[in-house]
């Protein structure tokens, strides 16, 4: 791959993951993708048909509330790239792009984790007052995504699929795996917050009702809220006659 | 200062919201998820609202509270608590939280559906199917689609603001009854969320001679299937509550799951 070529690709690595997070005007479109990349290195055709076979593999498989999955999105770019500038077949493009994808996730992990000092930083200026800079930090966690989705993208493209599996095979599995564990067990931290500053004690019945719903019931979330909902306006409509009754029978101790 | 502000937020306001939105889950964190995006997105209406740097403080600060929910169509929520915001000012604030973590779950249910399964396996399979061909058109009509959907995010914090300002009037005096009635909605889909959303499962087996035993499949799955999830979520809630900070948190479930995945009980 010649310089502009790898500059070029390691640049639409870095772009994509800000569009797949941030606009997400192409979130998703692995075929574009790799026609994009196709397009750039000169070969549409060979880009539209591997961003095709990646879009259908990833079929299926979407991330739900931040869970993390294979970037489909890397592997078409590598996939394309790795197959139009070294002249490999389709399927050793393919190969290469998902393994390259799979060292995606790690990074992705990593950004989540190196995010929250960013925000954490952020919210420290706004207590400050300083929401100027509060401001300016913000942005900065995307800048960070890109940079960090580009690096295994970058490594593809300058040293081929042999440094990309050497990183893949130096890096132990209890490393990945733990990774990919911390990542699932994450958004309880975030569920433990809404429970600090929500009535939690008071209402405990409520998050019981919820919780054996999902569980025991397997319900999804929307037949949950419904019912929820519904019982939320019954107690709406309590609350507001208790309080009527209360103004009512105060008037007349008045009189 | 903080009640009865009257209109400030006109259209242009919610055009600068849409594209500060932009920037989506790309600061995604751990802690909070999407809030550092809900902050950025409408600090700049938010001053509006509040002109007093004390009041303005207030509402940032809840904005940094935990919100998580399909970028694209959040902004229905977001125009919605605007509006209650600048009607109320930060009076409104724990109703503004409560309607967030109620509303977030069911239209994330709703969005990833639509948005993350069914426009990339309509548009997409028939992009994919003839690209193989050689063929771009259908690309082209994914691309289209793209296009629009991205244009809709755009209206909906108009739409979830009009939402607000009706629902706003019909509450006018009622706000205390319906912040109450949002824990009750809010706590049960919490409730609902933590198995959904945490995956927590342990590999651990115990074998007694011939018998092995799996903790997870044998024994939790068969009592209490998500055990793990809650008593996780209680922990860190306990941890929370006696001020323990949030990065020796999620620095210690990152070793605690590094040091679990090399004893091999999880994963």
């Amino acid at each position: 791959m010649s310089v502009i070529q790898i500059i070029l690709i390691t640049l639409v690595g870095f772009i994509q993951p800000i569009d797949d997070y941030g606009p997400q005007l192409f979130s998703e479109n692995k075929i574009f993708y790799g026609a994009l990349t196709g397009l750039l290195l000169g070969d549409l055709t060979t880009g539209l048909y591997i961003g095709a076979a990646c879009h259908l593999m990833s079929l299926g498989v979407v991330a739900i509330g931040g869970s993390s999955v294979p970037n489909y999105n890397m592997a078409a770019i590598i996939g394309t790239a790795i197959t139009v500038t070294t002249g490999q077949s389709v399927e050793v493009g393919i190969v290469i792009g998902s393994a390259v994808g799979m060292l995606g996730i790690q990074f992705e992990v990593l950004h989540h984790i190196v995010s929250g000092f960013i925000a954490r930083k952020a919210e420290d200026f706004c207590d400050r007052g300083e929401f100027g800079k509060m401001q300016l930090m913000i942005p900065l966690s995307s800048i960070v995504l890109g940079c960090f989705i580009a690096i295994p993208v970058f490594i593809a493209c300058a040293f081929g699929a042999d440094a990309v599996n050497f990183v893949l095979d130096v890096l132990p599995t209890w490393f990945t795996t733990g990774l990919q564990v911390a990542g699932g067990l994450m958004p309880a931290v975030g569920m433990a917050m809404l429970l600090n500053f929500m009535p939690a004690k008071q209402y405990f019945g409520c998050l019981l009702v919820g919780f054996a719903l999902a569980t025991f019931a397997g319900w999804g979330i929307i037949p949950i809220a419904m019912v929820a909902g519904a019982w939320a306006f019954e107690k709406y409509k309590s609350i507001s006659a208790r309080n009527n009754y209360t103004i009512e029978t105060g008037g007349m101790e008045d009189e | 200062m903080s009640n009865g502000n009257g209109t400030v937020l006109t259209k242009k306001d919610f055009r600068k919201c849409g594209w500060r939105w932009l920037l989506g889950s790309s600061t995604f964190n751990y802690g909070t998820q999407m809030a550092t995006t809900v902050v950025f997105s409408e600090m700049k209406a938010l001053r509006k609202i509040y002109p007093n740097d004390e009041d303005y403080k207030k509402s940032l600060k809840n904005a940094f509270k935990y919100f998580n929910a399909t970028p694209p169509i959040a902004p229905l929520v977001l125009g919605a608590t605007l509006a209650m915001e600048e009607k109320e000012g930060v009076e409104a604030l724990d109703a503004v939280t409560e309607l967030k973590v109620s509303l977030m779950g069911p239209i994330s249910g709703i969005g990833d559906t639509i948005y993350w399964t069914l426009i990339p396996t309509v548009f997409g399979s028939i992009a994919a199917y003839m690209g193989m061909k050689g063929n771009p058109i259908g690309l082209l009509i994914y691309i289209l689609a793209n296009i629009f959907l991205f244009v809709t995010k755009f209206w909906f914090w108009d739409y979830g603001y009009r939402m607000g300002t009706k629902m706003i009037s019909t509450l006018s005096g009622k706000l205390a009854s319906f912040t109450e009635a949002a824990s009750v909605l809010g706590l049960t889909v919490v409730g609902a969320l933590i198995p959904t959303v945490i995956s927590f499962t342990t590999s651990l087996t115990f074998t007694f001679n011939e018998i092995s035993m799996s903790l997870q499949k044998d024994i939790l799955d068969a009592i209490f299937p998500c055990l793990l999830p809650a008593v996780l979520t209680f922990v860190i809630y306990k941890l929370i509550k006696k001020k323990v900070g949030l990065t020796k948190i999620i620095l210690g479930i990152i070793v605690f799951s590094l040091v679990a995945a090399a004893l091999g009980i999880v994963g």
